[in-house]
């Protein structure tokens, strides 16, 4: 950064955008009294129809007959057919856009990049940015027809879109100084983005391409809905009949996902950190350490401790 | 394109050279300097004076304000051929992620296209600066002077004609300075190289260098080694 700036500096700007949200938000809500009874709505709406979630989803299907046996019946339930189905969208769609993301954001950058590249990147970039996954997922849902594979298309453009950007970002954020040694000694443009930009950047690159993972795992909920596959088939059929516990059922089912992808995230950044003296956290550690141990031998603090 | 092998002497020439970043206001102005081959030429003066700047333009990172300068027998802005400079910024430029092999091998790779070769220069370079241990270690686990080391073995893989080094020395215990100095000079003066180093411990810049440049009011005095003007001006 050029310009110094200090706590105070931030702490009057965040209060004066934080008064000019407040005042914009006023201007838009004409009654604030119906905030009153927001609460107490929410409270019989949980009671009353979402609580306890049905865990009838996990139960195998009528038909198809499963063949699955026991204890493993639950791979024939909606839920586990659904999950499956989403993350290996996701899975698909998250390696397919990093695969086109990376000669995008390379070209992007500026500090690797000519202006006239650099802006045309961006314009791509911004393009398929600019429509959420969702109307992608019409999109393709009308040009092939209902499916996994317009799941995946829907979700491709909208991951080179997103991680496109974040991944320039993280690239014109590194360190000048080996970008610059690497010019004076000469190598072209193809070696110092591979042996030096992408290692450089990768705690960012790997962080930010789990992350559109885990989005892509959650949009798989919503572009379900439009016929692109997923557990959002499913959640969309039981919000029809009104059956919220069983959408509870199906949420709590997600959460549980991206906590796992999350664990994922944590282990793998944690070989990229900047710290010169740390260890990368065993799995109980990571697992253990979100939770909270009882012993406190593995706090949260303690994934990333010293040798 | 013309090979290391090809290239005429003088290694670096600068004639009337004025550098800095702004230019309404040259930090240092150069009327004539030539490097030879097998020379060592340290740079001195005080902090922010300009010496890294003079080795960022010799680098080709800064355009110089104005005058010709001739690096290898090319004229910047035109690029000096792939591999003959070497540059050790004062940050070091090593990749944190990355080994200390991927590193070296990045100087390997600037010098030589050959894999094979590449391996072999790298392996010779880790284990002349100490570093065979410490191969696969990423650089972010190794103490400064450690990465000063694999800074100076990079450039070593690579073989330039020209090694710019921007205080390569600060950080290393008197055993390993003395150690990493004398693979850096042996090369030197083996391989006809001419090496450039800022340093501002003037004593052990004297000690070095066959001749000490001191910046001093936007111009270089130049001091050869042995002559009485190094002795009493500097």
């Amino acid at each position: 950064m050029k310009t110094a700036i200090d706590g105070k500096v931030i702490a009057s700007t965040f209060m004066i955008l934080l008064i000019l949200a407040f005042l914009v938000l006023n201007g838009m809500v004409s009654d604030w009294g119906r905030l009153t009874g927001g609460f107490s709505n929410l409270k019989n709406f949980f009671y009353q129809s979402l609580w306890p979630p049905d865990w009838s989803v996990l139960e195998p299907q009528v038909y198809p007959v499963c063949t699955a046996r026991y204890p493993f019946e639950f791979t024939c339930s909606t839920a586990w057919i659904g999950v499956i189905e989403t993350i290996k969208i996701a899975f698909v769609a998250t390696v397919f856009g990093m695969a086109l993301s990376l000669p995008l954001s390379l070209a992007a950058a500026r500090n690797l990049s000519p202006g006239w590249l650099s802006f045309s990147s961006r314009f791509i970039l911004s393009a398929f940015r600019s429509l959420p996954s969702l109307i992608w997922a019409i999109f393709f849902v009308i040009l092939i027809g209902m499916g996994p594979l317009s799941g995946v298309l829907a979700m491709t453009v909208y991951t080179v879109g997103y991680l496109g950007k974040l991944w320039y970002e993280a690239m014109e954020g590194m360190n000048k100084t080996p970008l610059e040694a690497a010019q004076a000694m000469g190598l072209s443009k193809y070696e110092t983005a591979l042996n030096v930009v992408v290692p450089e950047s990768a705690n960012d690159l790997i962080s930010h391409s789990i992350f559109l993972f885990e989005y892509n795992f959650r949009s798989g909920t919503i572009i379900g809905i439009v016929g692109a596959g997923g557990i959002g088939y499913y959640i969309d059929l039981y919000l029809r009949f009104l059956q919220y516990d069983k959408v509870v059922a199906y949420l709590l089912i997600i959460f549980l996902v991206v906590l796992i992808i999350d664990f994922i995230s944590i282990y793998a950044r944690s070989f990229f950190t900047e710290e010169d003296d740390l260890r990368a956290p065993s799995w109980f550690e990571v697992i253990s350490g979100l939770w909270g141990a009882p012993s406190g031998a593995y706090s949260w603090t303690s994934l990333f401790r010293r040798r | 394109m013309r090979t290391g092998d090809d290239l005429i002497e003088p290694l670096l020439v600068l004639k009337d050279v004025a550098i800095g970043y702004d230019s309404s206001a040259s930090l240092v102005n150069i009327p004539n300097l030539e490097i030879l081959p097998g020379e060592i030429v340290a740079i001195a003066g005080p902090s922010g004076i300009g010496k890294s700047t003079l080795l960022r333009t010799i680098a080709g990172l800064v355009s110089p304000i104005s005058g010709q300068l001739e690096v290898c027998g090319v004229t910047l802005p035109e690029s000096p051929p792939r591999g003959v400079l070497g540059y050790i910024p004062q940050k070091l430029g090593l990749v944190r992620h990355a080994s200390v092999r991927h590193n070296v091998e990045l100087g390997a790779r600037a010098g030589v296209k050959s894999r094979k070769e590449r391996q072999q220069r790298s392996t010779e370079a880790i284990d002349i600066m100490g570093l065979s241990e410490k191969s696969t270690e990423p650089i972010r686990r190794l103490s400064g002077g450690q990465q000063r080391r694999v800074a100076t073995a990079r450039t070593l893989a690579q073989k330039p004609k020209l090694i710019l080094a921007d205080e390569f020395l600060s950080e290393l215990d008197e055993e390993t300075l003395t150690s990493v100095l004398q693979a850096v000079t042996n090369y030197v003066r083996g391989s006809k190289a001419a090496l450039i180093v800022v340093e501002h411990d003037i004593s052990r810049a004297k000690m070095m260098a066959d001749k000490l440049l001191v910046i001093d009011d936007g111009r270089i005095n130049p001091f050869v080694k042995g002559t009485k003007a190094m002795e009493v001006n500097v």
